[in-house]
């Protein structure tokens, strides 16, 4: 059984139609990475499984049970957590403090979760000097381990990063992946990433998002031999259907 | 000189109460981005409750403190559950409306029950003051000074040394992200409310053996707390303390020195100066700090 599966999911903002009908699986300690073009609706799927968009129909299976439909405080405890596009890292707190927030979906002392939020140093050393410093002072690469790290606090069982490499250089978006393929030991990981080249180099399995519909899945190898792939991330193709 | 130092004292001594305004003002508008136009008739409706358990039941004085502060925590929740939180998801304009609606059925519904004449509440201590060196110390005005003081050491104890006060923080800054994280946006809301009542209820019962307790009380000192957290800058907390004193102290000193009939009018001319030539406040707006 999968830990994760959606079924004919779709989400509605208004009259728009993000999602028609996305169906995907999510195995145990995969990491599957979702491709698209903008506005394929691959932030709307994740925002769709922690519970931030409303489905319209189709059903969210986690572990077994339905979660479409919970909000998002509900969703997190069971145990998924969400690292949204844009890092959201609280400007007005510390790095530390960010961090330790992470830990808002479990019941443990804060004691402990000062302690757990140090040791979230040893897998991101290069935040450790600015643990004191408030969130609006960071560069953006320093933001997404912030947002990673405060991601895992929450001890997920799956994990969901949104762009993860957006607008950071080459050598910190190496940082960032090196990273994820750290996190995959110990959890499930659903990555969306438009670097498709990045996505697909960490994971297991893939799929492709186009105007709201899954139009290919397969493994890394499979992908890339996909000649629609290929002309879709270095061709114009995807463009032409976003 | 000896003057200097008497309006000092008295002008600190209503400023507190303006500051303690102030903060309830800006820990609402911070969590919920909405000012709370009913802000004022909380220290009015705490006033009261002191006039109801200690003047017209005739309970001790320290009881009828306690039960009133409460009674403006209840307060609290039930102003949430019904003036706010079903418009939650909506613009801040619905809000704000019925923030105005709750003002003005709260001073009615007082005036229905108590009419229109003034009541009197006395102060904490039976003694009037002490007199040090060449000022007088009014025992009230000591009071309200050391409660704000304990009450900003608390403030700050509250949202920068506990979890909570992080959660409270995180809330204000970003609530999708805050509930992203399993942080209980409504509870966290409803904990301001709660604060913010206990906090108003608190300036209006300390200011009242100095006023009179009367309907307008509230709407008074609401207007002297906006100016204050527009003076010290508005959203922050540092902001409406320093606002609130000053503004008290500008008062008091134009008062005395230039005419007691303007005594309102100093504050606003302070304001306007503010919103004219640093509409930002004295310690500015964070911009970085709303994102």
């Amino acid at each position: 059984m999968p830990l994760l599966e959606i079924r004919n999911l779709v989400v509605r903002y208004g009259e728009i139609e993000a999602l028609r009908g996305v169906t995907i699986a999510v195995e145990q300690g995969q990491v599957v990475t979702l491709l698209g073009a903008n506005g394929a609706g691959k932030s709307t799927t994740l925002r769709a499984i922690s519970g931030l968009a409303k489905p319209a129909s189709g059903d969210i299976i986690f572990d077994g049970h339905s979660i479409a439909g919970l909000g998002p405080e509900a969703i997190v405890r069971l145990g998924i957590s969400h690292v949204p596009e844009g890092r959201r890292v609280f400007p007005g707190l510390t790095v530390k403090e960010n961090i330790m927030l992470g830990a808002s979906n479990r019941k443990v002392p804060a004691s402990q979760i000062s302690r757990e939020a140090d040791a979230m140093f040893d897998l991101f050393p290069d935040i450790r000097a600015f643990s004191n410093a408030l969130g609006w002072t960071l560069s953006g690469g320093q933001l997404q381990m912030v947002a990673v790290a405060r991601g895992l606090m929450a001890k997920p069982r799956l994990l969901l990063l949104d762009e993860p490499s957006l607008g950071l250089a080459p050598v910190i978006v190496q940082a960032v992946f090196r990273i994820i393929s750290q996190i995959r030991k110990d959890t499930t990981v659903l990555l969306v990433e438009q670097n498709a080249r990045m996505g697909l180099s960490v994971a297991d399995h893939g799929f492709v998002l186009e105007t709201g519909r899954i139009v290919l899945g397969g493994k890394p190898d499979e992908l890339w031999g996909n000649e629609a792939i290929a002309a879709a991330y270095l061709g114009g193709h995807a463009k032409a259907h976003a | 000189m000896d003057l200097v130092l008497q309006l000092l004292f008295t002008g600190i001594g209503i400023g507190a109460v303006y500051a303690l305004v102030a903060l309830g003002f800006v820990l609402i508008f911070r969590a919920t981005n909405v000012v709370n136009f009913a802000q004022g008739e909380f220290s009015m409706v705490a006033a009261y409750l002191m006039v109801v358990f200690s003047v017209d039941l005739g309970w001790p004085y320290w009881l009828s403190f306690l039960i009133a502060l409460a009674g403006m925590a209840l307060f609290g929740v039930i102003f949430n559950l019904g003036v706010y939180y079903p418009l939650r998801n909506r613009t801040y304009l619905p809000v704000i409306i019925a923030t105005i609606g709750a003002s003005i059925l709260l001073s009615n519904s007082v005036l229905a029950i108590y009419g229109p004449q003034p009541q009197v509440l006395q102060g904490w201590f039976d003694t009037p003051g002490i007199q040090l060196g060449p000022v007088y110390l009014d025992s009230q005005y000591l009071l309200i000074i050391a409660v704000t003081i304990l009450l900003v050491l608390f403030n700050f104890w509250f949202f920068e040394k506990t979890l909570l006060g992080k959660k409270l923080q995180a809330t204000s800054q970003d609530k999708e992200m805050a509930s992203l994280l399993g942080i209980s946006v409504s509870t966290m809301i409803m904990i301001t409310f709660i604060y913010s009542a206990v906090l108003g209820g608190l300036a209006g019962i300390l200011v009242a053996p100095v006023l009179f307790v009367s309907i307008q009380m509230g709407s008074t000192i609401a207007l002297k707390a906006f100016a204050a957290t527009i003076i010290g800058g508005f959203g922050d907390v540092a902001g409406a303390i320093v606002g609130g004193l000053a503004l008290g102290v500008i008062e008091t000193f134009g008062a005395a020195y230039v005419s007691v009939p303007y005594k309102d009018g100093f504050a606003f001319l302070v304001l306007i100066a503010f919103l004219v030539f640093r509409p930002q406040g004295i310690f500015g707006e964070r911009v970085a700090e709303k994102a």
